[in-house]
């Protein structure tokens, strides 16, 4: 039975009914390209539905067994309890009747009484067998006796004849069982299709019904799923005749999936404009590192094209340097030197006008003399290795003006050098500085009485700590002290003061070559103060 | 020519003409040879040329020269007195216009004996001159060869 249930709703030949709702349970397959199988097992358990069916009609059939198996159970005991009923019937009613026939010996009587009890229900044999000692006993049979039968009984046959009781034979009667079973085997047969059938039409019903409320449904989620972008407009997920006036599970999933789609969506836009920002941002980076790296090519090609000019311009000045130095001095020292000669040797032929133009041509040639001596200390200035040393400023000084108080022994000055004063620096500059500074204090104090000149250090505290030259001489109006250290800008006339303009620029590039600075401090007819300092970014040696 | 002689290398006239007249001031009676370039110094010292004719071992007792000279300067025709051994021990005097350290430092190396600035004052440049004579031609003992 159970083998032809199972020859009925095996998967592989499946009835054209099952066969329906089960390819309405699969269109995954198509949707779903790694889902996608061949064989029949796993088809079997790539579908909800049929995995439902095949495990209802499996249960449904286990069910089946057993309740038919206790109902057959108990058909077997009622019957068997009716044969036994029969027994009783025939021990009841029959015997007597057979007994005083017996006793009659007549024989015809017994075998009617045993053919009619053969007329029992699965009665199969009755045989009366004569008691007594007699050689030959009187054996009569109705039926066909069995050799082990499977159910039987032995009557005794007594009779009473005057108040004397005596067994006067045997009564054996055999029930056969083939009845029985047949009923059995008819009952089971029955009993197995009709559940079959009604299992099958249940399983159907339930495959229906999971297809109409649920399996659809997920079939349209899995579609919407597989097609689910993060861009574009693709309308929310909705199903069929849903939600109900009572949402169910499906509808909580499709509420659950259409708000995790909208953060999905957010998200990923939330994601995109960053990383868009991110774009632009390096764009923008990249843009201006290559800008910068533009500039720097043009700023360095700049610096070497003016590396190259200022080198040739360096050239030039020193071509021009010591161009000035012999070429310009020689004819300047030839008029000099014939103008002497004439002042010497030939004065008395020259009349007071003659000398006078001679005098001014010398004067001249002096002054040019001059002039090109302190282009060329300026030139020099900027120019050169510096040789550092310590010096002793204040024996410098000393010498400087023992100097100038040597080219004038008539100028009574009062010179004060503050002891010990020394510095790290180049000796030859630092001697062009103080002596320019000395030389300047010494011709500016030239009409002052009482001329006195200052050398001294200064520490104003701040750290800041160099050296001051001071004198109570002509002075100068502050507002011209940013000209003051420019070339060839001369804050006196050349009537009052001579001088070329080029002396305090030297004193000032010479100085900022030692890392220092220089200022002024003055006013007119109150003397002038200049102060300098050196080294004051710390550094003691110039790279 | 005796080895009293002074070579005067200058290409200029009239420096050649201010240094006769200082040397006649401060009464110098030496001969002064005048040669106008350095090719010509070089010729001299070492008879070639237009001197190829001076008796040999024949030396200027002192030579003054001029550093910015046509055709090879100065420096140049130091530096052949120096490297040629019958010329290497003569007394030479730079005598220039030019105060330019690194004159100055190359005269030095290439063995001048002396590097005088040219005074621009004529009165000075007179009594400069006077100073060397005497000094190179009366006090200074000259190498024998």
């Amino acid at each position: 039975m159970q083998q032809r249930h199972g020859k009925t709703f095996a998967p592989g030949s499946m009835s054209p009914a099952t066969a329906s709702p089960a390819r309405l349970d699969f269109p995954l397959e198509d949707v779903d390209a790694p889902l996608k199988v061949e064989t029949t097992g796993s088809r079997l358990r790539s579908s909800i539905g049929l995995r439902l069916l095949v495990l209802v009609v499996l249960f449904s059939m286990v069910v089946t067994a057993i309740s038919t198996c206790g109902q057959l159970y108990l058909d077997y005991r009622r019957d068997l309890a009716a044969i036994e009923t029969h027994f009783d019937e025939v021990e009841h009613s029959n015997l007597n009747v057979l007994a005083s026939s017996l006793w009659n010996v007549d024989v015809e009587q017994v075998q009617a009484l045993l053919d009619g009890l053969m007329r029992l229900p699965d009665m199969q044999a009755a045989t009366v067998t004569e008691a007594g000692d007699y050689a030959s006993h009187l054996v009569l049979k109705a039926g066909s006796p069995q050799a082990h039968p499977a159910l039987f009984r032995d009557f005794p046959i007594v009779y009473t004849a005057d108040g004397v009781t005596q067994r006067i034979g045997t009564l054996h009667m055999e029930a056969s069982l083939d009845g029985l079973y047949h009923r059995l085997q008819r009952t089971a047969v029955t009993t197995a299709l009709t559940q079959a059938v009604k299992t099958f039409l249940i399983s159907l019903f339930v495959m229906l019904l999971f297809y109409r409320l649920v399996a659809r449904h997920l079939t349209t989620i899995s579609q919407w799923l597989a097609g689910f972008t993060l861009v574009g407009d693709r309308p929310a997920l909705a199903l069929a005749g849903k939600p109900g006036a009572h949402p169910d599970e499906l509808d909580r999933l499709v509420a659950a999936l259409n708000s995790m789609t909208n953060r999905l969506r957010n998200a990923y836009q939330a994601l995109t404009n960053a990383n868009r920002q991110l774009e632009a941002q390096l764009l923008a980076r990249q843009q201006a590192e290559r800008e910068i790296h533009r500039l720097n090519a043009i700023l360095e090609q700049r610096v070497a094209q003016r590396t190259m000019e200022l080198q040739a311009a360096n050239e030039e000045l020193s071509a021009f340097a010591y161009s000035v130095s012999h070429d310009l001095r020689a004819p300047l020292r030839r008029i000099e030197g014939f103008g002497q000669i004439l002042t010497a040797e030939f004065s008395e032929r020259l009349d007071q006008r003659g000398l006078h133009y001679l005098d001014r041509m010398c004067a001249g040639s002096r002054d040019m003399a001059d002039m090109i001596d302190s282009f060329l200390r300026l030139s020099r200035s900027t120019r050169g290795e510096l040789t550092l040393d310590d010096l002793d400023l204040s024996e410098m000084a000393q010498a400087a003006f023992q100097q100038l108080q040597e080219k004038s022994p008539e100028r009574i000055v009062e010179v004060t050098v503050a002891p010990a004063l020394s510095a790290r620096a180049d000796r030859r500059l630092m001697g062009v500085v103080l002596e320019n500074l000395f030389a300047n204090a010494w011709k500016y104090t030239r009409k002052t009485p009482a001329a006195r000149i200052q050398f001294e250090a200064f520490d104003n505290g701040d750290g800041v700590h160099g050296f001051f030259v001071r004198d109570n001489g002509a002075g100068f109006d502050m507002a011209n002290a940013k000209r003051l250290f420019a070339p060839f800008v001369r804050l006196h006339r050349t009537e009052d003061f001579e001088g070329t303009g080029v002396g305090l620029t030297t004193v000032q590039r010479i100085i900022v070559r030692h890392g220092g600075r220089v200022w002024a401090d003055a006013a007119v007819g109150q003397g002038a103060t200049f102060y300098f300092t050196l080294w004051e970014r710390g550094s003691t040696n110039e790279s | 020519m005796s080895r009293d002689n002074v070579l005067l290398v200058e290409d200029n006239s009239d420096d050649v003409e201010l240094m006769l007249h200082a040397f006649k001031k401060s009464r110098i009676a030496n001969e002064i040879v005048v040669v106008r370039d350095g090719e010509s110094a070089v010729d001299f010292l070492t008879r070639q040329g237009d001197f190829a004719g001076r008796q040999a071992g024949d030396h200027p007792a002192l030579v003054l020269l001029d550093l910015k000279l046509p055709g090879i300067d100065g420096l140049e025709v130091l530096r052949r007195i120096r490297s040629n051994p019958e010329t290497k021990r003569v007394p030479v005097a730079i005598l220039t216009t030019s105060d330019d350290d690194a004159d100055i430092v190359r005269g030095y190396d290439l063995g001048v004996n002396s590097y005088i600035r040219k005074p621009v004052d004529f009165s000075a440049f007179t009594a400069m001159v006077e100073q060397l004579g005497l000094y190179w031609l009366v006090v200074n003992v000259a190498s024998p060869t």
